[in-house]
């Protein structure tokens, strides 16, 4: 499990996250929301040493990853879907997916890789073709697929459905689900509020760098203050369904 | 133009044109997973040829083991060069000119040093010493054994490198790096670990390039220097990111230094002195009509992209 406690991050001298306090519990899907400029993709970037930390700690089951290089943080089993510039453009998918197998023993990568191909049977076909000309759908299977090939416990997925048709979103939460059944702790960014709290168990609002709710995603749901006050969401103006 | 004048232009550019490549291909190669323009580049290819110069004065030596020797300590010069200066200036973000800046510093440094090791030792004008031998000879067409290490080696070691790139997992780490390091940082990728294993094949491959260059003329610690602007215009022409382009950029810039030279002296009286301008001028072609040089034409090959 990932515990923040009293963090304050952000970007160079700018501070966006102020103090802030969480946990992710071990195995759940929790949605990040919050209005843009709430600290949402900070805090994971925060947590993959990424960004400036200027106090407070972070902690994977009771190590330290405050003052970890990104590399090593990767090592100890999290795994970071960057909201944009998430795959290789210029290497095949092949190749993308190679690198994504390089932290696992040589003797496993076969089989992760024909496991992989059973969840992602879209890839498989798209093999040797350019990363860079997939369609944005299989661009963002890809990018999750990368980063579940280091066999992670804990995925952070920063807006992985942004830009998708909404059909093709519901593909890529689908597979989320899938991942978490299989024991995976997920952490998923989304601006979609609605429509991520159909999947996840669990939802966090920030709201200026600060948490303004924690609860079970069914309680989000129906917390209509919640929704309307600091998602920026009104009755009826999102209408999409899985 | 007689075939013959014709002919000899042609194999000098074969020769030369293999050499800009080799030198060329470091450049790309810095250029597209360190991000930095190197000039210093030229100064690894000359103490590349200043090692294989001292290991060949000591008596008889096989021209591999010359080669091995040089690759050795371009390598590490290389290597120490990002370690005390770039990699430091790195990580205080420093912006892009000032690494350009630093890059002449540091070669103006090591071709200085050079100047005093020459100096102290007496290694002005000296060619690397192996038998030289005649393999062949048609008509005003003389081939040596220079040739016969030149070309094949400079080709050989463009192909190995390569097939490093494209078929091992080092060679991807560096593409991936090449193509996006904030990712290769998330998954894990050793950054810094590829980052020198760049360096001491970038300054390995510069020493042999320097060693063969000093098979063919004689070694001066300016020597590398001189070369840089040919050498900058065929990884410019390759738009400093295509591999494949970078190659056909060292073979047309040396076919126009060679055989285009000898036709316009031929034909138009143009004064051979004029050859050092051609890099120049090509330079400044490509950077007004088509700043993006070959890459596009090879888009479709698993080339180094920025």
């Amino acid at each position: 499990m990932i515990k923040v406690d009293s963090l304050t991050a952000g970007y160079g001298k700018l501070e966006i996250l102020q103090e802030l306090s969480l946990a992710f519990a071990e195995g759940q899907f929790s949605a990040l929301l919050g209005p843009n400029g709430s600290g949402k993709s900070t805090l994971m970037k925060a947590i993959m040493g990424i960004n400036t930390i200027f106090g407070g700690s972070i902690q994977l089951d009771g190590r330290e990853l405050v003052g970890l290089r990104t590399e090593d943080i990767s090592k100890l089993g999290i795994a970071y879907v960057p909201q944009r510039e998430n795959i290789f453009t210029e290497m095949t998918v092949l190749e993308n997916l190679q690198l994504g197998l390089r932290a696992l023993p040589r003797e496993q990568r076969q089989d992760a890789l024909e496991e992989l191909l059973k969840l992602f049977p879209i890839l498989g076909r798209r093999e040797s073709q350019k990363a860079g000309l997939l369609s944005g759908g299989e661009h963002q299977m890809l990018a999750i697929a990368i980063a579940w090939l280091s066999r992670p416990s804990i995925m952070l997925l920063d807006e992985p459905s942004a830009g998708l048709a909404p059909a093709i979103a519901g593909d890529v939460f689908r597979v989320l689900q899938d991942l978490r059944r299989q024991g995976i702790t997920l952490v998923v960014v989304e601006q979609n509020a609605r429509r991520v709290l159909q999947y996840c168990d669990y939802a966090f609002v920030l709201r200026e760098g600060r948490l303004a709710f924690e609860g079970s995603a069914e309680d989000c749901l129906n917390d209509e203050e919640t929704i309307k006050g600091y998602l920026g969401v009104h009755e009826g103006a999102v209408s999409t369904s899985p | 133009m007689p075939t013959a004048l014709l002919v000899t232009s042609v194999v000098n550019t074969i020769q030369i044109g293999s050499l800009y490549a080799l030198m060329a291909l470091g450049i790309t190669l810095t250029f597209s997973v360190i991000r930095l323009p190197n000039f210093a580049h030229a100064e690894y290819v000359t103490v590349g040829a200043f090692a294989a110069l001292i290991v060949s004065l000591s008596g008889e030596v096989n021209p591999i083991v010359i080669m091995a020797a040089a690759f050795v300590v371009g390598a590490l010069v290389a290597l120490v060069s990002h370690l005390v200066v770039f990699k430091p200036l790195e990580g205080r973000n420093v912006s892009l000119y000032t690494l350009i800046l630093s890059s002449f510093a540091v070669g103006l440094i090591l071709r200085y040093i050079l100047f005093m090791i020459a100096d102290s030792f007496n290694l002005f004008d000296t060619r690397i010493r192996i038998p030289l031998q005649i393999i062949y000879r048609e008509g005003a067409l003389i081939l040596t054994n220079v040739f016969a290490w030149v070309a094949p080696t400079s080709i050989a070691l463009v192909l190995l490198l390569t097939l490093l790139l494209n078929g091992t997992p080092l060679g991807r780490e560096m593409r991936a790096l090449a193509n996006n390091i904030s990712l290769a940082r998330v998954i894990g990728i050793p950054v810094e670990r590829v980052k020198n294993y760049t360096w001491i094949l970038v300054g390995g491959l510069a020493g042999v390039a320097g060693a063969l260059w000093g098979l063919q003329t004689a070694v001066s610690p300016l020597m590398g220097w001189v070369a840089i602007l040919s050498v900058f215009a065929a990884a410019i022409l390759g738009g400093l990111s295509s591999f494949s382009g970078t190659i056909l950029g060292a073979y047309v810039v040396a076919f126009s230094e060679n055989t285009v030279m000898l036709f316009l002296n031929f034909n138009f009286g143009v004064d051979l002195a004029y050859k050092p301008a051609i890099p120049f001028f090509i330079i400044i072609v490509v950077l007004l009509i088509r700043p993006q040089g070959f890459t596009e034409l090879f888009n479709r090959s698993r080339d180094l992209q920025r």
